[in-house]
């Protein structure tokens, strides 16, 4: 850790990546992971724990802190074993202080670091709010691209773990909102893996937003070299359909899933779109996926007022006016405060209003 | 299966180590969060420790009379690889339930 980087080293290898590449770069479906090569199960907690130990062991500039990340490995278990694989010095416990957890990345990363910080739940998240608008966001900018923040703050996100109050929240209409960030949130085990690993290699500062409900739940995941298939950017059909596209990110993905698969029964065929990218938003996935189906229903767990879905309706409106043949509907949740655990299956989008907000958009008719 | 190891905590402001008096809990006991793990005493007064998480007792260390220091390995749990965090529950995975139907005239399209 003694050696640092001078400015020229970090402008030599500043990979020049902007969020204008990001939604250039071509979107295409790549194939579920099983046709790519072996892989292994595991669940979304072994998955981004396998992804940071691989980082880690990648990139030697690569830091970990938060609260509890080093000797318990995190309370979600994600930073598990690796202050013992990699040291005191690279994985290491901070305060309970978030704005420190970020001021000190937003320093690290100026001395030429990659800080993967985690702050331990989204609603513990606001305390570092100025740093990540005022600092992380904007010091690429303000030094003409000279100081980079490559910085991958993860952060456990949303709702469906019977928590209490602060350790839910929806947050990514506000990063979103905040130019300089990136924001991803990964909806099962194969694409915390590899989008994990893909932010954590970026110049650019990502908030990456890892659903709790999802950490337990396994899936197939590609490692090593058989991951060389996957796309990382832009959105991605999950289910294929004719009739409606189901846009979904986060824990909401697996919830639309099985959605279609109702709706199916019905005679409805449901094509799910993970989103992915929330900032930026695959604009031409999106359009791509509702021109053809010409129907469309945005779900979060966030509150509908200035949620994400609004953005995503406007994009939808923005590209396919002429075919749309109903206004896009959002199923969301409340305008009211994250309730605690009790009130959560009140809260968030269940499988019957989803239904309902389907169902809505194909009764809709002009006129 | 994983083990979870938890030290023993500074139970008041600076105290550097602690005496224990009785454990309360025995090796391969399966045990809730909160249920009382060991009676120590401080230089400033006997406590009695709650468990941090629930879990099988794998470990425990120290026997009464003996001092511990603060951060030193106090007890360590077993615990299912899946387990939740420290906060809230592993949701459940169910078969989906609907009660609403969907209709379409989709000969229009």
């Amino acid at each position: 850790m003694s050696e640092h980087t001078t400015l020229s080293d970090l402008e030599a290898a500043q990979d020049n990546t902007t969020a204008a590449d990001v939604q250039q770069e071509s979107v295409q479906n790549f194939p579920e992971p099983a046709d790519v090569g072996a892989t292994e199960t595991m669940s979304m907690q072994q998955a981004l724990n396998r992804a940071l130990a691989e980082v880690m062991t990648e990139n030697p500039r690569a830091l970990i802190l938060g609260e509890d990340v080093g000797q318990l490995g995190g309370v979600f278990r994600i930073t598990d074993g690796l202050q013992k694989k990699f040291g005191e010095a690279r994985v290491f416990d901070t305060p309970l202080a978030e704005s420190g957890i970020l001021g000190m990345s937003v320093g690290l990363a100026m001395a030429g670091y990659h800080p993967i910080p985690e702050v331990q739940f989204d609603g513990f998240a606001y305390p570092a709010v100025n740093q990540i608008i005022c600092q992380v966001g904007r010091m690429n900018y303000r030094s003409r691209g000279t100081l980079p923040m490559p910085i991958t703050l993860r952060v456990p996100s949303f709702g469906g773990i019977r928590a209490p109050e602060h350790h839910g929240e929806s947050l990514e209409a506000m990063f979103a909102h905040v130019p300089g960030l990136k924001v991803v949130s990964p909806s099962g085990p194969n694409e915390a893996y590899h989008l994990l690993k893909y932010a954590a290699t970026r110049q650019d500062p990502v908030i990456f937003m890892e659903p709790k409900s999802r950490y337990w739940q396994k899936g197939p995941v590609n490692t090593g070299a058989d991951a060389a298939g996957y796309n990382p950017n832009g959105s991605r059909v999950v289910r294929e359909g004719k009739h409606l596209t189901l846009v979904a990110w986060g824990a909401m993905v697996a919830r639309c899933l099985q959605v279609a698969e109702l709706a199916a029964e019905d005679g409805i065929e449901i094509e799910v779109l993970d989103l992915r990218w929330l900032k930026p938003i695959d604009a031409e996935g999106l359009a791509a996926s509702v021109a053809k189906t010409r129907r469309a229903v945005v779900v979060h767990e966030a509150p509908r007022t200035s949620g994400l879905g609004a953005e995503v309706a406007s994009i939808i409106t923005e590209r396919c006016f002429g075919t749309l043949k109903a206004p896009v509907e959002r199923v969301t949740g409340f305008d009211v405060p994250y309730p605690s655990g009790d009130l959560e299956d009140e809260y968030i989008p269940n499988i019957d209003r989803i239904l309902y907000g389907i169902q809505r958009v194909l009764e809709y008719r002009r006129g | 299966m994983a083990e979870i190891s938890f030290p023993l905590p500074d139970l008041g402001e600076g105290l550097i180590e602690a005496t224990v008096l009785e454990w309360l809990v025995t090796e391969g006991e399966m045990i809730e969060r909160n249920h009382p793990l060991v009676e120590v005493e401080t230089t400033k007064s006997a406590v009695e420790l709650p468990s941090p998480q629930a879990g099988k007792v794998v470990r425990t260390y120290g026997e009464p009379g003996e001092t511990i220091k603060v951060g030193d390995p106090l007890i360590v749990f077993e615990v299912p690889d899946d387990t939740a965090g420290i906060v809230g529950t592993v949701p459940k995975e169910e078969a989906p339930k609907r009660r609403v139907r969907l209709s379409a005239n989709l000969d229009e399209d």
